[in-house]
């Protein structure tokens, strides 16, 4: 965690609820879903006695304890509309650790961008165990092999997938990608959402690789941007999340993309009359200025609409808005070896790296 | 020699179909070599650097080759055989490096490469090459049609024939323009345009001259455009001087034919039927002739295109008339139909020629006489005869152009044939001998015996006072000793009056 130091999460209440959810929104890089309904029911099911939800660290448990990672999967446009029902969240967390055997110590975010930062803490709050304050990719991802315990060579399954009629999908064995694709086509079958529960692990080995402190940060990240003046220029809002300002401008072409080719916004920096070019699949991927690509993946990108001050989700953006994009700190180091997996590599982008 | 530009480039026919995507600001940079891009690794400066559909693939790619070449000092970008369009992020970004992007869809770009290089870096083994094509090409051509549009072919542009005045005989037509000098016989330079004399195979003038429209080229191309005009002209006098010695002698054959025709009336020999129908005559029909002829000799040997110049436009008119005869005085020209042309049509003929004699140039001083409709062979010389008389009289206008119709003759055509003969003007000269000292008394008679014997119209015509006029009649009566009042002396005065005008 560089950039900004946050205060340690210890429960998760509905205060808490505005600030995840617009941390989570910023981490998401512009992808990661909609996290307004995720938030309503998470908020509705603090406040109707499911919480408050403990927050613990990997490391306040034993080594073996049994952690389980909650969340949802499927196309973002369904997900933005269909209420997911928490107890689907806890059937898939315990048809996975049916198939382990053990007992449940915590659940864990897969991903803190967007929608499943949420989705983890609802977990949890119906399942009445703690969640772990950290998560599987410190930004959103659009595919489960690319987070940090599949980098690291741990398996995804077993892993459940549970439609919203209860129906289970359970993958007792499986590689990255095939689970990848098994969700996926699980998820379409169930009607293009499904709830999912995946990498059952050890707090020791999350200790070990997964993401910490990032249910803190997230709240924390969220709570600095609800806090900033709306009148404030987008260089202070970006310097009080604790990001740097790349450009702001308007939106030039937007242009689509199709299927697994990314598509891209142009803009022209305000300031500098550089040519701004940002490539995104359900994420922002690069950020390119002049030709030269100053930020990438797995860096994350957050564009701000200039007056509304929220962030604009790679869906949203529309030709003639206006736009100011920042990055983000690193929630989580990856190493360089990771580039292929996580890397603008991952998503069909050759791009050019900035002048040494 | 300079270095050629993108923009002169890009004029070359080998990029005719490609389009500046972006980067316009920097077409007029100089270009120093033509080279694949392979990369940094080799220096690109000034260079027009080509690439293939792999290097902007998917598009985003642009952006970085633009930024590249542009770091690089690359004087543009030309990329070929991309299917997809540029992201404006491309656009936006060579717009501000200021380098032009060249989009050309379908092309080879190996022979792109091979056929641009030679055309910055050695232009003259391109003219050379131009000359030997054109060489090749141009031997087995014999009609000018045939001619200009290979030269066309080999030089990839726009060519013409045109005369001094903008007339175009051959090709696509071309605009000359003011900036030319084209009574210098030299191969010159215009605004948009190259031309270069055709010399009139009879002397050191142009006849005509080829010309090449070129709105924006290269000095290489200029100098390998020059040096085709000039590889193509003496082709093309080659094939005047033909023309002409086939037009002479077809001149003097129908100059013949006619005279016989006219000599044998309806009685010609079956050699002159066949002459006749060998150049397309229809004697046995009904013909209307036409007297043409000019005021101004100096016209010279632009006369021989007089007629036709008639003829072409008289066919705007729907009247269609044979070739011209030279007959010395004029040309004789007709229009034959098989059915009798009625009143209405030698009104139309009428006017038509007006019309048309009103649009050529008035310097040229043009007459004209439209017989009455004959037919058969003897009929074609009473009508020429007519249209001999017609233009005759019509010469005696003080306008021009002036056109008359032998219908419309009569007491004019017995009156114009008084006032011309030498008994008149004798008779003229001893009567009116007393009033040649005042000229006063000359025109008042005139107007007197114009105006019927009206004193009153006579006062009004020349601006005098009734008294006034009365007194001169007076002496006119006496200077004269001649009673004005007696018809015949009247008639006479009359005559005398309009043949010495």
């Amino acid at each position: 965690m560089t950039g900004m130091s946050y205060d340690v999460l210890r429960e998760i209440t509905a205060e808490h609820v505005d600030a995840l959810a617009s941390g989570a929104t910023l981490l998401g890089s512009g992808g990661g879903g909609d996290v307004a309904l995720g938030a309503l029911l998470l908020r509705r099911m603090l406040q109707d006695g499911d919480g408050p939800v403990p927050v613990i660290a990997p490391g306040d448990l034993s080594a073996d304890a049994l952690v389980v990672h909650a969340g949802v999967g499927g196309a973002p446009d369904v997900l933005t509309e269909r209420l997911v029902d928490p107890d689907d969240c806890a059937r898939a967390v315990e048809a996975v650790v049916a198939q382990v055997g053990g007992r449940l110590e915590a659940v864990g975010v897969i991903e803190i961008g967007g929608l499943n930062a949420l989705m983890g803490v609802v977990a949890a709050a119906r399942l009445g165990v703690p969640v772990i304050d950290g998560d599987l990719m410190g930004r959103a991802f659009p595919r489960v092999d690319q987070a940090t315990l599949a980098v690291a060579g741990h398996p995804i399954a077993p892993m459940a997938v549970v439609g919203p009629f209860g129906d289970t999908v359970l993958v007792t064995r499986s590689s990255a990608s095939a689970a990848q694709a098994l969700m996926v086509s699980s998820a379409a079958a169930f009607g293009g959402a499904a709830t999912l529960a995946m990498f059952p692990t050890t707090a020791g080995t999350l200790a070990e690789h997964g993401v910490r402190q990032s249910l803190s940060a997230c709240a924390g990240l969220g709570r600095a941007f609800l806090t900033v003046d709306c009148e404030a220029p987008a260089a202070v809002v970006a310097e009080r999340i604790g990001g740097r300002l790349l450009c702001e401008g308007r939106v030039d072409q937007v242009r689509p993309r199709s299927g697994r080719v990314p598509g891209s916004v142009t803009l022209i920096d305000r300031c500098s009359g550089g040519v701004v070019r940002v490539d995104h699949l359900e994420e922002y991927l690069a950020v390119t200025i002049d030709g030269r690509s100053v930020v990438s993946a797995p860096e994350v990108i957050v564009a701000l609409d200039h007056r509304a001050r929220c962030p604009i989700r790679t869906d949203e953006i529309r030709l003639g808005q206006s736009l100011a994009l920042a990055t983000l700190p690193a929630l989580h180091i990856w190493p360089p070896e990771t580039a292929g997996a996580v890397g603008p590599g991952a998503y069909g982008l050759h791009l050019e790296g900035p002048a040494r | 020699m300079n270095p050629p530009r993108v923009a002169d480039l890009l004029a070359e026919p080998i990029l005719a179909a490609a389009r500046v995507v972006a980067g316009s600001a920097g077409l007029e940079r100089e270009v120093a070599d033509v080279r694949w891009w392979v990369g940094e690794p080799v220096s690109v400066q000034d260079h027009l650097v080509v690439c293939g559909p792999e290097s902007v693939t998917p598009s985003y790619r642009l952006d970085a080759l633009v930024r590249r070449t542009g770091d690089a000092g690359a004087a543009g970008l030309l990329v070929v055989g991309a299917t997809g369009r540029p992201l404006l992020s491309s656009i936006r970004l060579a717009d501000r490096l200021e380098i032009p992007v060249l989009w050309l869809d379908d092309a080879e770009p190996v022979v792109l490469v091979q056929e641009l290089t030679p055309r910055v870096r050695a232009p003259d083994l391109v003219r050379a090459r131009t000359v030997e094509r054109l060489l090749r090409q141009l031997a087995p051509r014999h009609t000018g049609q045939d001619i200009v549009a290979a030269a066309e072919g080999v030089l990839e542009a726009p060519l013409a024939l045109v005369t001094s005045d903008g007339t175009n005989l051959l090709g696509p037509p071309i605009e000359l323009d003011d900036a030319l000098h084209l009574d210098r016989p030299v191969a010159q330079r215009g605004r948009a345009i190259l031309v270069h004399p055709v010399l009139d195979p009879d002397g050191n003038r142009p006849a005509a001259w080829l010309a090449c429209r070129v709105e924006r080229a290269a000095e290489s191309r200029l100098g390998e455009l020059a040096a085709g005009l000039a590889t193509t002209e003496p082709f093309l006098r080659a094939w005047l001087t033909a023309q002409r010695a086939h037009a002479d002698r077809d001149l003097l054959f129908r100059a013949r034919l006619l005279s016989e025709v006219l000599a044998g009336r309806d009685s010609v020999s079956r050699d002159v039927v066949e002459g006749a129908v060998s150049v397309g005559w229809q004697l046995t029909d009904w013909h209307v002739g036409l007297h043409l002829s000019c005021d101004d000799r100096t016209v010279g040997d632009q006369r021989t295109g007089v007629p036709e110049r008639l003829r072409a436009a008289l066919v705007a008119h729907g009247i269609t008339l044979t070739e011209a005869v030279d007959r010395g005085d004029g040309w004789a020209l007709w229009s034959s139909t098989e059915a009798e042309p009625g009143t209405a049509d030698a009104r139309a003929l009428l006017r038509a020629v007006r019309l048309v004699t009103a649009a050529l140039p008035r310097e040229w001083g043009l007459i004209a006489g439209i017989g009455r409709p004959h037919r058969g062979p003897g009929g074609l010389a009473e009508t020429l005869a007519e249209a001999r008389d017609a233009a005759h009289l019509a010469s005696s206008h003080d306008f021009r152009p002036a056109v008359e119709h032998s219908d419309e003759l009569g007491v004019a055509r017995l009156l114009a044939t008084w006032q011309q003969s030498e008994v008149t003007r004798a008779f003229a000269e001893t009567a009116l001998a007393p009033l040649r000292s005042n000229e006063s008394l000359l025109a008042t008679l005139r107007a007197y015996l114009e105006s019927g014997g009206s004193v009153v119209l006579v006062a009004e015509a020349l601006g005098v006072h009734r008294n006034t006029v009365t007194a001169r009649l007076q002496q006119v009566r006496e200077r004269l000793g001649v009673d004005l009042d007696d018809p015949s002396q009247r008639l006479a005065l009359q005559v005398a009056c309009r043949s010495i005008i």
